[in-house]
């Protein structure tokens, strides 16, 4: 049954032609003629085709090609085939794109396969030739690895892994992670094999030089083999099926030992050294059914915990809404009174954050994520001063005056753009020190775009389902699984959400979607929505305590924050009212009568007795100490000597005032006093250092905002100005091509300027290596007697551009094509050799000299030119090129 | 939103508008897993804890069953961390079962081998298990039943106690039902507790716990141990059981420091229990002198630490708690729960006293202003001296006096906790005095002169804070205290609030100097009465005359 799938795969048009010829052992030297002949186009060639829109959509998807702006678009090229570009690239993929190219990679290879060979490849064949194909057992056999859990309909699902599979390959397309010559077979962008990993999609190299002495060829039926098998041989050869391809051997001695040497021996295993064996690539294929996935990558739905009823989710969201911004208030308050210091080395102190956490009655996290939040608003920042100390700015007293839904809108989106991330306050850094809130190194530039990330993932679950850390990781994995965030930041993100409000019961609450929006204002018109109605009715009672049913208006609120304290909060605020408590009302100059009067206003009922004798208690009690301001006191023990002087008209300007027959308090310092006195003909003597009272309520502090520091691009703009410097670019970059007509891949951007001055927003493509002088005045004659072919000149075959050079080397390495390459000697003199590069990597060239049949690795910096040999000059060198470095040298 | 009468509070509070149309039955729902912490005159404040919400799981209800009535009577969104929490907290509940194995006697039995295996490897159960019987059972010793019930409370893994009690030895006791019967309350917390099998009734001072008892002792019929706080109130216990029930005094006996007897129904104090001689309690065989079928404890808020590790060993024995409140000084109530029981029964006072079963009472905090001299005294006296000079003051002999006058007629009850200040009010006011010192023999001709209404002023010392039954008195002054203790308070208002023949309103005073702490205790100790739906009214001792009338 295995067999007959084989051979129905193997006979299929995407992989008809080259199929036998791997089998049969022949050289691959023709093999390359073949490809060479066959191929029309270069990597540069298909990004040049593309139209502008394709290349702005390029633009967009991989931004570091556009910034800084490249001068062509082949220098574009080289960027985009760099390593970083590329790793940059796969990180922003999903794992379905991750898929495609892992096929795309492992079936060029060895043969650049078509666009349906490679959905065939991951998602399995085609939904109407499985059912052509008309037995039982084979279509089976087909479904077998993608649908365990989907029996019902395996058709339908099988259709859709194909289109997930054939959108994905688009993506990548646009991406420009692989490409499609003029024939529709499908290339990696060069440099992407090796980003990749040496195993792509679990599959080992394939054999380089099968034909080498003692290596048997891998079996033609892999299945028929098994049949005659020893035992244990199909168990060994599954193990490595999916990949890794490499084992261990084991011991020779063991029953496994020798059934693993059988195998070796008749090639399903390949020894590479005395430890190890790989299982040959169309060994692995052929075990694998021609597949290489055994399922396509779906995107998984976040299912996990409960749904909450949007009500909930919404109510949620605005308690912890309300209590965000209650907490930023009293934070702000309390530091408006008296600053926290900054540590040495920036940040807030421990004991700080401590006191911090009881003023708010939270713990210190909470305290240190409040701290964070308000500091991202730029309500509060470090002074500057000496000593420095986190003091509110005048931002504060806007943001204080606006409605509760502005004033968390302003809080909110902070949070969403901050490169803050207070979840790490209290834990070690690696030095071992305990990272403080406010501490400067809590910077993380990745912060904002991973918070996003969670929120979407969060807005992609079904309403009112909070799919928790793990859920979220669920779907990053899938969305982008060579950049998954750590687990401990997405529940920090998370915590942070919940507190915020953003997300209500785990679930996005309205107001959170609203702050993926564009629009500003959306986020509080969303939290107005959820926000309960306000009450303004206090149920008082007997016992002392006092009920608000509901959420308090802010007249009420205001009422009770000078006469009560807050016992629980919720869907109610229940509060006692305790001396101390009405002290503060008191204290701002409200009378007893005045009190009742407003509880009364708004009490259901009367104001309880024990709640009105306290009240009135309490306010006689208030007051009966006094306490004031004086620079300086006169005492005497005869009354008579001071009665006159506070309303002598000379001592005017001392503000003498009675406190009490024996003494007089006066306004000025004693020393001025005493000087005054004595112009006036009395003897007052100074009595004591320390006689004089200070007492200045200082005024709760404000520093301007530097703007620099609370300056805070919103995400969403950036993604207005990429598209829109995309958009520009691309015509640049094609006026560039048609300034340059005939060489713009020949030459290096040297342009008419000068070319120390280069053009300053391509570093990549610009100067010659100022250290390398033979290849500044080599290169260029060189290039220009090479390449004198009018109707090629749009194909760089050649050039000394150190980053052209490199994608040429790139592309040929992919291809197995050899080039003529100029290398550098040790003092200087140039050597021309004719290679065929193996891998660029990490600023080294390896490349085979086929002419010495010697395998050489140089650094690319000693590299002078590039030149792709001719198709026919494998065969008959062309007499031009041969000529040519002669006469340089 | 709905509009009911429950809003949930994040804190989990509960807060109830009573006087809302669904309020009652929003009570009667929440009241099985909610304990009741304040019932003041609009919104009662119950609170959901562990032990609560154990207690609800005991008694058969569950998680769902809580959530969904939380859902259905509140007027906003449930936070769902609460919801979770509650969910999450029942769950933990009887997921071990101490059941009795025909082979292997006591074993812990698991329905979740994680949490026995957490159990197990715990400090604080080292030394209680016996063999391991499989991957679920162990072998509980049996002398550690109480204790490891104890240690799997604070565990947060109560286990759910389905070993059964020994049948005890049988002795016929019956209620003689002849003019009375057991009021509906009281039968239902009877029910209760028997269905439960061990547990603790809840019920207000004056409410009938006696009977409680009497009813429970009926219903087990066998021999009894009945704990209670002091002599007095053991012979009260011995002359109920005598009137109320088929006991004759023959089959009763005092366990007390004057007495050693032991009968079919021996009623201990708890003072000759905790009694140690050269460091060993002297008295212990009295617990196994008998195969007692039920053990009584009386104002089990008071139960001694001693007491409790004994209790600890008596688990095989069905056990009956009795109290006005669960509030205790000392916050012992998880040793309540896992060593007498859960909560089986508990109605709030305002609810027993709107049904005519105990007496309406008003309560009063006199404020009396210091004289100067006073004040100064007061302020320059030490911290330790402050409270006994402020709750002495000369000046509340003449208050107490006012009051006594004004309520001229009544069964007067002057309380307090100093004997010198009590001297002088005797005097002061020309009334007997009881105390400590006072012979058992004088006490208990005192107190019944007082019932007949020979007797019209009785000046008490804390010796009469509890079990003193004193149908007619419907006015106490309180002149001093033991500091906060909000137990004292509620057992002093009990003293008055047996219902009158007329149907009088009860008259509750508490004189307090203005301005010390003094007033501050006051203020602490009328919490919990204030929290039961008692309000008290405060007026100044000059405007005493003009405060409300008292008729």
């Amino acid at each position: 049954m295995l067999d007959a799938r084989l051979r129905r795969q193997g006979a299929s048009p995407s992989r008809g032609g080259p199929a036998p010829s791997r089998g049969d052992g022949r050289p691959t030297a023709d093999h390359h003629d073949v490809r060479i002949v066959v191929r029309m186009s270069t990597f540069t060639d298909q990004l040049r085709a593309r139209t502008d829109d394709e290349l702005v959509t390029l633009l967009r998807l991989r931004p570091d090609l556009g910034s800084p702006s490249p001068a062509t678009l082949a220098s574009l090229a080289v960027r985009a085939t760099s390593r970083m570009s590329l790793e940059r690239a796969l990180a922003a993929v999903d794992a379905a794109v991750l898929q495609a190219l892992e096929a795309v990679v492992a079936l060029a290879a060895e043969d650049p396969p078509t666009r349906d060979g490679v959905l065939t490849a991951v998602a399995g064949p085609a939904v109407a030739a499985a059912s052509v194909a008309g037995p039982a057992p084979a279509g089976s056999t087909v479904t077998d690895g993608t649908d365990d859990d989907d029996p019902p309909d395996p058709t339908a699902s099988a259709a859709a892994d194909r289109a997930l599979v054939g959108r994905a390959l688009d993506d990548a397309v646009a991406r420009a992670l692989v490409w499609a010559d003029d024939s529709g077979r499908l290339h990696p962008s060069p440099g992407l094999a090796e980003v990749l990993g040496p195993y792509p999609a679990g599959l080992a190299a394939p054999a380089a030089t099968p034909t080498r002495p003692g290596v048997p060829p891998p079996p033609a039926d892999v299945h028929a083999l098994l049949a005659e098998a020893p035992a244990g041989a199909r168990a060994v050869l599954e193990a490595l099926t999916w990949g890794p391809p490499v084992g261990i051997a084991p011991e020779p001695s063991t029953a496994a030992g020798r059934t693993v040497a059988w195998l070796v021996r008749r090639g399903a295993l390949r020894a590479t050294d005395a430890r190890h064996v790989v299982l040959p690539r169309t060994v692995a294929l052929a075990l694998r059914g021609g597949r290489t996935h055994p399922e396509v990558a779906r995107e998984p739905m976040p299912s996990v915990g409960r749904r909450w009823p949007a009500s909930l989710v919404g109510a949620e969201s605005a308690a912890a809404a309300e209590r965000a911004v209650r907490l930023v208030g009293a934070l702000v308050d309390a530091w408006g009174r008296t600053p926290p210091a900054v540590l040495r080395a920036g940040g807030l102190g421990v004991r700080d954050l401590r006191r911090l956490a009881q003023r708010l009655e939270v713990d210190e996290d909470e305290a240190a994520f409040v701290a964070e939040l308000a500091a991202a608003a730029g309500l509060v920042v470090d002074d500057g001063g000496d000593p420095p100390a986190f003091v509110p700015t005048d931002l504060v007293d806007g943001w204080a005056a606006r409605s509760l839904p502005e004033r968390w809108a302003a809080l909110a989106t902070a949070w969403r753009d901050t490169m803050r991330t207070p979840w790490l306050v209290g834990t070690r850094d690696d030095r071992g020190g305990v990272r403080s809130a406010l501490d400067p190194e809590l910077h993380r530039r990745w912060a904002p775009r991973v918070r996003r990330t969670v929120l979407e993932v969060l807005a992609s679950a079904p309403e009112g389902l909070g799919p928790g850390a793990g859920g979220v990781l669920d779907v990053l994995r899938w969305r982008a699984p060579r950049s998954v965030p750590p687990e401990a930041v997405v529940r920090g993100l998370l915590t942070e959400a919940a507190r915020l409000g953003v997300t209500g019961a785990g679930a996005l609450s309205p107001a959170g979607r609203a702050l993926l929006t564009d629009d500003p204002a959306a986020p509080a018109a969303a939290l107005t929505a959820d926000l309960p109605e306000t009450v303004d009715e206090l149920v008082l009672q007997a016992d002392l305590t006092g009920i608000v049913p509901g959420r308090p208006s802010p007249r009420l609120e205001a009422l009770l924050a000078r006469t009560a304290t807050v016992e629980s909060r919720g869907g109610a605020l229940t509060v006692r009212f305790t001396p101390e408590s009405l002290r503060v009302g008191l204290d701002a100059g409200v009378t007893a009568d005045d009190l009742l009067g407003e509880l009364a206003t708004v009490s259901r009922g009367h104001v309880p007795q024990p709640l009105e004798y306290l009240v009135r208690d309490a306010a006689r009690r208030h007051g009966r100490l006094r306490a004031g301001a004086a620079l300086a006191y006169l005492r005497a023990d005869d009354p008579a000597l001071l009665a006159g002087l506070p309303d002598d008209p000379r001592f005017a300007s001392l503000g003498l005032v009675l406190l009490a027959p024996t003494v007089l308090a006066a306004s000025v310092p004693p020393a001025e006093l005493v000087e005054a006195l004595r112009e006036r003909g009395l003897a007052p003597v100074l009595e004591g250092p320390d006689g004089s009272v200070v007492h200045a309520q200082a005024a709760p502090l404000r520093v301007r905002v530097r703007p620099s520091r609370a300056q805070v691009q919103p995400a969403s703009d950036d993604e207005h100005s990429a598209l829109a410097r995309a958009t520009a670019l691309v015509p640049r970059l094609r006026r560039a091509e048609e300034a340059v007509p005939q060489l713009a891949g020949d030459l290096p951007p040297l342009e008419p300027a000068s070319p120390e001055a280069g053009p300053p927003t391509a570093p990549a493509a610009g100067a010659p290596r100022p250290d390398d002088p033979e290849a500044r005045t080599a290169a260029p004659v060189h290039v220009r007697a090479v390449a004198p072919v009018p109707d090629r000149a749009d194909v760089p075959d050649g050039t000394a551009d150190p980053a052209l050079a490199l994608l040429l080397l790139r592309e040929a390495a992919d291809e197995r094509t050899p080039v003529w390459v100029e290398l550098v000697g040790a003092r200087g003199e140039l050597d021309r050799r004719l290679l065929v590069p193996v891998r660029v990597d990490g600023g080294r060239l390896r490349a085979v000299d086929p002419a010495r049949e010697a395998e050489l690795t140089v650094a690319v910096h000693r590299i002078a030119s590039v030149h792709r040999a001719r198709p026919a000059a494998q065969h008959a060198p062309d007499p031009a090129p041969e000529a040519a470095p002669e006469g340089a040298q | 939103m709905t509009d009911g009468p429950l809003i949930v509070q994040s804190d989990k509070t509960l807060l109830l508008e009573v006087d809302h149309d669904l309020a009652d039955a929003c009570r009667r729902a929440i009241a099985p897993f909610a304990e009741l912490e304040r019932a003041p005159e609009h919104v009662h404040t119950y609170r959901l804890t562990p032990l609560g919400l154990w207690n609800a799981r005991a008694a058969g209800h569950d998680a769902e069953q809580v959530i969904d009535t939380l859902l259905l009577y509140s007027r906003y969104p449930v936070p769902h961390a609460l919801l979770v929490d509650v969910a999450e907290t029942m769950s933990r509940y009887g997921r071990l079962q101490l059941v009795s194995d025909p082979v292997h006697g006591l074993v812990l039995h698991a329905l979740d081998r994680a949490v026995l295996a957490e159990v197990m490897r715990s400090k604080r159960t080292a030394g209680l298990f016996g063999a391991r019987l499989d991957e679920t059972d162990v072998v509980v010793h049996a002398s550690e039943r109480g204790h490891l019930k104890q240690v799997l409370v604070k565990l947060g893994w109560p286990a759910e106690d389905l070993a059964g009690y020994v049948d005890g030895e049988h002795h016929d006791i019956a209620l003689e039902t002849d003019g009375w019967s057991l009021r509906p309350y009281q039968q239902q917390a009877i029910d209760g507790f028997f269905h439960g099998g061990s547990g603790v009734v809840v019920l207000p001072c004056g409410a009938g716990k006696t009977l409680v008892g009497a009813g429970a002792m009926a219903r087990s019929s066998t021999t009894t141990l009945i704990l209670v706080t002091n002599t007095v109130s053991a012979r009260q216990w011995r002359d109920e059981l005598v009137a109320r029930t088929t006991l004759t005094e023959d089959e009763i006996g005092e366990y007390s420091g004057s007495r050693k007897e032991i009968r079919p129904v021996t009623i201990a104090t708890y003072q000759v229990l905790t009694t140690k001689r050269k460091g060993v309690y002297s008295h212990l065989e009295l617990l196994d002198a008998r195969d007692w079928g039920l053990i009584v404890y009386d104002e089990v808020h008071l139960l001694p630490a001693p007491v409790f590790r004994m209790t600890a060993d008596l688990q095989a024995r069905r056990r009956l708690g009795l109290t006005a409140t669960l509030v205790r000084e000392d916050g012992r109530e998880d040793e309540v729960f896992s060593l007498i029981g859960p909560k089986r029964f508990d109605a709030p006072w305002k609810d027993i006293e709107s049904q005519g079963y105990i007496a309406p009472a008003l309560c009063t905090e006199v404020r009396l202003t210091l004289p100067d001299h006073e004040r100064m005294t007061y302020a320059t006296a030490e911290p330790e001296d402050k409270y006994r000079l402020a709750a002495t003051a000369g000046g509340k002999n003449a208050v107490v006096d006012r009051i006594v006058r004004r309520h001229a007629g009544e069964q007067t009850l002057v309380i307090g906790q100093y004997l010198d200040q009590l001297h002088e009010l005797a005097e002061h006011l020309d009334a007997p005095l009881i105390t400590g010192e006072t012979t058992v023999r004088e006490r208990q001709r005192l107190f019944g002169a007082f019932r007949t209404g020979e007797l019209s002023t009785l000046v008490v010392s804390k010796v009469a804070n509890f079990s003193i039954d004193l149908p007619e008195a419907s006015v106490a002054i309180q002149v001093s205290g033991s500091f906060g203790s909000r137990q004292e308070e509620a057992q002093r208002l009990g003293r008055i609030m047996r219902p009158k023949g007329d149907g009088r309103t009860a008259h509750f005073y508490a004189v307090v100097a203005r301005d010390t702490v003094d007033q501050e205790f006051a203020a602490h100790r009328q919490r919990f009465l204030a929290e039961q739906g008692y309000s008290y009214t405060i007026v100044d001792a000059e405007d005493l005359d003009q405060a409300p009338d008292p008729a």
